[in-house]
């Protein structure tokens, strides 16, 4: 067979169009999910008996199943139990947002409690509140040594959006299959798809090891 | 005037008891220097008095507030009383400059100009001024742990309390921190200093106090104590220290 690029030519509005929907709820999800996991994180590193068993019910339940039965559980459980109606956009951003936001917890918890309980005794110390000390004193430092595996995390859940093809959200895999679907050439499509993944994770890459330049891991 | 009233404390870690009722009262101006084994309860018995460690039983007055009191109360007691740490503990991500100017500005609302200021007087004093930009693992020990005092300081404590500060240090790099803490002492700071430095127990200790199994088994002035220890125990630790 032959490599057609004008296959790729024409596919790529479509590639573009699917890659910034990819782009969007990755960013969306993982703004969200980073949130989500800084709670949840703490809540498991200093809450009370509590507390820290929310947040582990929480993290266990997410990172015990698989996130196309999640997207699933959201876009078709949902309204039949709740009766809520979300779109398929919104049913991606809540599952990236749910789904790294466990996984974050577990990387802001192990981050939190590296740092040297020292640190955290030098500011109450000082007589600083806790969450002043936690702000200010372990959280830079544990920051830094979240960097490595956020950045893991983010080209994880950028990945994962990929299977939102389940529930006919058009991403970028889902208009390399549409595509596909209309013209069989795979060679030409899957690969074009590849490099667009390939450019978004390797740009995320250069921008996380620009932060990690910036600032030494401590 | 009492700095610091410790009233049949006790503390327990799981069964095993650390402090075992302990009465003892530091006037203000006083230098006192607590030894003993390892185990004995020194170290739990300087982090009860800034509430780093709770009491189990009894109470403790520092400068008349008790660690038993309010959050509020034990914030309070903690800007009064520095500590000093063994593994100096200076905050990785900030200069030396920026870890004595740090403390002001949390706790006693100083402004950022107004607290560097005051930082550079503390640098100075300790004799570190010209290593103001330098992260701390650009410093050594000895130079951590005088950046440490001074962050301590910055607070305006009433009360210094050293944690074993020469511990972790070179014989010698200890010299300068001694040092530091000599100026201290003479300056009327109220220090309660844990540490095996016999000497510096001697040349600037007001009061010596031996502990043992979580009691103050001996309580003295240092030079009497190290020259003629009557109790067999603190006779044969000095031994061992000396």
């Amino acid at each position: 067979m032959e490599f057609d690029f004008s296959v790729i030519i024409d596919a790529l509005p479509a590639l573009f169009k699917g890659a910034q929907l990819t782009l969007f709820i990755t960013v969306v999800g993982l703004v969200g999910g980073s949130l989500v996991g800084l709670i949840f994180g703490l809540m498991r590193a200093y809450g009370n008996k509590l507390i820290n068993s929310i947040a582990f019910v929480y993290i266990e339940v997410v990172r015990g199943t698989p996130i196309v039965v999640q997207v699933m559980f959201i876009y078709f459980a949902l309204p039949v139990i709740a009766d809520i109606r979300v779109d398929p956009i919104t049913a991606a951003v809540t599952s990236i947002i749910v789904n790294a936001g466990a996984y974050i917890a577990e990387i802001v918890r192990g981050a939190f409690l590296s740092v040297p309980r020292g640190l955290k005794e030098a500011g109450l110390a000082l007589g600083m509140p806790v969450w002043r000390v936690l702000a200010f004193v372990v959280g830079p430092v544990a920051f830094r040594r979240m960097t490595p595996p956020l950045g893991n995390q983010f080209i994880v859940s950028l990945k994962d959006t990929s299977l939102f093809i389940v529930i006919g959200v058009g991403e970028l895999t889902r208009q390399g299959q549409e595509i596909m679907a209309a013209n069989f050439r795979a060679v030409e499509i899957w690969s074009a798809v590849a490099i667009f993944y390939l450019v978004m994770i390797g740009v995320l890459t250069f921008a996380l090891r620009a932060v990690e330049n910036r600032m030494r891991i401590l | 005037m009492k700095m610091v009233e410790f009233k049949n404390v006790s503390k327990r870690f799981g069964s095993t008891v650390v402090l075992d009722g302990v009465d003892l009262e530091i006037e203000a101006g006083e230098v006192v220097v607590l030894i003993g084994p390892s185990g004995s309860g020194k170290s739990t018995l300087l982090r009860c008095i800034n509430a780093l460690e709770t009491i189990d039983g009894g109470d403790l007055l520092v400068d008349g507030l008790s660690v038993r009191g309010s959050k509020a109360t034990v914030r309070e007691i903690r800007q009064e009383a520095g500590m000093v740490f063994q593994q100096f503990n200076l905050f990785p991500q900030m200069t030396a400059l920026q870890n004595v100017a740090f403390g002001p500005q949390q706790v006693r609302h100083t402004s950022k100009a107004q607290a560097e200021q005051e930082a550079m007087a503390l640098l100075e004093k300790v004799g570190l001024l010209e290593r103001k930009d330098h992260y701390p693992n650009e410093l050594s020990g000895g130079q951590q742990q005088r950046v440490a005092i001074a962050r301590a300081l910055a607070i305006r404590p009433k009360l210094m309390l050293f944690d074993e500060p020469t511990s972790a240090l070179d014989p010698e790099l200890r010299q300068e921190v001694l040092r530091v803490m000599q100026d201290l002492a003479e300056e009327g700071m109220t220090m309660i200093v844990v540490t095996h430095e016999i000497s510096f127990a001697r040349k600037v200790g007001t009061r010596l106090i031996f502990m043992e199994h979580g009691h103050i088994a001996v309580d003295g002035a240092p030079n009497e104590l190290i020259d003629q220890a009557s109790n067999p125990r603190l006779r044969d630790f000095l031994q061992h220290v000396g």
